[in-house]
This record gives C-alpha cells, structure tokens and sequence, in this order.
C-alpha cells in the first residue's frame, strides 16, 4: 500500500506540471503581448508627436517682382485627425503599462476589469489607425472632386513619418487584438 | 408523520429550483440572438444611408461656364469606399452569427464562444477603423483646415452631410454593439469555469 502511495505522488507531480506549465505558457504569452504593445504604441506617439518640417517656398505673385520666398510648416497638430491618433496612442501606452504592472503582481480579481478594458484600447486603436489613414491617404493623393490639393510633393519627410507612425500603430493594435484573443483561449482552456 | 413531511418538502424545492433554471438561460439566448439581429440591421441602414447620399449643387468652377452644376457622392472619397465595404462585411457577418446561433442551440455552445469570440474582436477591429476613416474625412468636410487649404464643403452640400454624418453615427452604434457582444462571450466563458 505504501509503495502504490508513493508510486502515485511522482505521477501526480508531472500532471500538475503540465497543467502549471501550460498556464505558465499562456501567462508568459500574455506578459510579452503587453510589453509588446507597451513599446509600439510608445513608438507610434513618440514618432508622430515630434513630427515636423519646415519648407520655403517661392511664390509668385506679379510677374515682374521677384519670387517671395515663404516658409510654409507642417505640424502634427494641425491635423485633427493625428492629434487623435497621438492621444489615443498615449492613452493605449501608459493603460499598457499599468496592466503590465497589474498581471506581475498577479492580482485574480481585476482580471473582468482587464479584460473589458483591454477590448476598449482595441477599438479605439482601431478607429485612430483609420482616421490618420484616411487623413494621410487624402494628403498623399489629394481629392479632385473636391478640389483638396494633396501636400505630400512638398512635405515628403513629413508624410514619411507619417506613414511610419501609422504603420507602428497597426502592429501595436493587432498585438492588443491577440492579447484578448488570449485572454479568452486561457479562459477555455482553464473551463474545460 | 413528520419525518414523512420533510422529504416532500425538500423534493419540491428541488424541483422548483430545476424549473427556475431553463427559462433564465432560454432568455440570454433570445437576447445573444436579438442583438445579432439588431447588428445586422445596424450595419445595412448604414450601409443604405452612405449608398443614397447623393447631391448636385452649382458650385463655382475655374474655367469658362465659371459655374456648373457638380454631383457630391459617396464614391468620390476613398474613405467612403471603404466605410460601405466594411460594414457590409460587418452585416453578413451578423447574419451568419444569427443562423449559426439559431440552428446550433446552447448544447454545443463552449466549443463555439471561442470562436464568436475571436471573430467578434475581429469585426471591431474593421468596423472600428471605417468608423475612424469615415469620421475623419466627413470632419475635414464639416470644418475645412486652413492651414492645409482644404475648404469645407458642408455649407453648400447639406443634405449629403446629414447623410452622411448619419450613417457614421449608426456604424459608431454598430461598434458599440460589438464591443458588447465579445464582453458577452469572454464573461460567458468565464462563467463555465468550475469553481
């Protein structure tokens, strides 16, 4: 009888290994989508929020004066569309960094609360991803029909930072995107 | 006598406990399927709104009629393109959600929240970003940027303006309704851990 007892502790151990280490996967996973996130929306802000550039350019007005040359500048927030998109990258970084420091301390009961906000910092990623896209689409090309010049030809280091922070954004809302999808597999995995 | 009492008594609480549960989940079901309803209902009128947007205005023209009548469409900005395909796929996503919800009742439920869940963060995502590129664009129409030299156009095309500030309006209700559905996913799932 004492030997099956003793035979049976070394099983049990390797199965409450497996299930530990599992969660101990799902857990790792989660912690590097959040430092993930944490870093690209960093990223995105930082990028568009110093975005700048200042251009002279000559301007004619009568034929027989001479070019005036004028300084035209580009800023980030004379857009209102980029000062969304840097706001919310804002937000979606410091909410990444205080989650980040919630999951290490490993609290159980704010787990909801994660959760429902982490779906909240999905969204509004998302529609500041499309509206600086849109905006920079509409700079880039320009709109015939009603008659909106495009800006691009003149500001083209401007609009390459632009087009960076954009796509850095992206990467941190796909990474808070997999981090409820994640969520919800732990959830599963721990129900069934 | 008494100890003959107590049996029943205790047998028809078990069995008033056992006809209180079925019609509590009965009611999330028609709820979840409700709501899908109401998603791909959300999804159409927008799409409906933006497709009928449609004004001609004479506006001032740089060459020699100096005037002309011009159309304003959706079509005429990319953004707005994109707005109308997303949410359709948003309106057939919602109702592929409804059948698969109504044909496969809760027994086969657990296996299918994750996958409703996942694709409802998906769906945000794509209703989200037309709701943002739409938004953007119609607020450069409504207040014009002077430091860009874009002008507004709202003043002189109202009707597509209302037009089309409606149907941003229903997409942005459309995301928040998809917002709801994934929380009631994650909690449904949640809920089925054993304690």
């Amino acid at each position: 009888m004492e030997s099956q007892n003793k035979a049976s502790l070394p099983v049990m151990d390797g199965l409450e290994r497996r299930v530990a280490s599992r969660s101990e996967g799902g857990r790792t996973c989660d912690l590097l989508l959040r430092v993930l996130g944490l870093v690209l929306t960093l990223a995105a802000a930082i990028v568009l929020g110093v975005n700048k550039q200042t251009k002279v350019v000559p301007i004619k007005i009568l034929d027989t004066l001479p070019e005036i040359n004028l300084p035209v500048s580009a800023k980030w927030h004379y857009l209102p569309a980029f000062t969304y998109s840097v706001a919310s990258n804002a937000i979606a970084c410091s909410y990444a960094a205080l989650s980040l420091a919630l999951a290490v301390s490993g609290k159980k009961g704010m787990m909801s609360i994660v959760v429902v906000l982490d779906l909240l910092m999905v969204a509004m990623l998302f529609s500041s991803n499309g509206a600086a896209l849109a905006i920079g689409l509409m700079g880039y090309k320009g709109n015939s029909h009603v008659r909106w010049t495009k800006v691009c030809n003149v500001f083209g280091r401007f609009c390459n930072q632009v087009a960076v922070s954009i796509s850095l954004s992206l990467l941190g809302s796909i990474s808070f995107l997999l981090l409820v999808g994640i969520t919800s597999l732990r959830l599963l995995k721990k129900s069934k | 006598m008494a100890s003959t009492d107590k049996p029943d008594h205790r047998e028809s609480i078990k069995s008033e406990e056992a006809l209180a549960a079925p019609p509590r989940r009965s009611n999330y079901f028609s709820v979840h399927v409700a709501l899908r309803v109401l998603l791909f209902a959300a999804s159409v009128t927008a799409v409906v709104v933006m497709v009928t947007a449609k004004q001609t205005e004479i506006v001032p023209v740089p060459v020699f009629p100096f005037r002309a009548p011009l159309e304003a469409k959706f079509s005429d900005s990319p953004a707005f393109i994109y707005f109308i395909s997303a949410l359709s796929v948003a309106g057939l996503y919602g109702i592929l959600t409804t059948l698969v919800s109504i044909v496969l009742k809760p027994a086969h439920e657990t296996r299918f929240l994750l996958h409703f869940a996942l694709l409802d963060v998906l769906m945000l995502g794509i209703v989200a970003s037309a709701t943002g590129a739409a938004g953007g664009v119609a607020y450069i129409g409504l207040k014009g940027n002077s430091h860009v030299g874009w002008v507004k156009v709202c003043n002189v095309y109202d009707k597509f303006c209302q037009h089309v500030g409606s149907s941003i309006a229903v997409a942005l209700f459309a995301s928040v309704l998809l917002v709801l559905f994934t929380m009631l996913s994650v909690f449904s799932i949640y809920r089925k851990i054993p304690k």
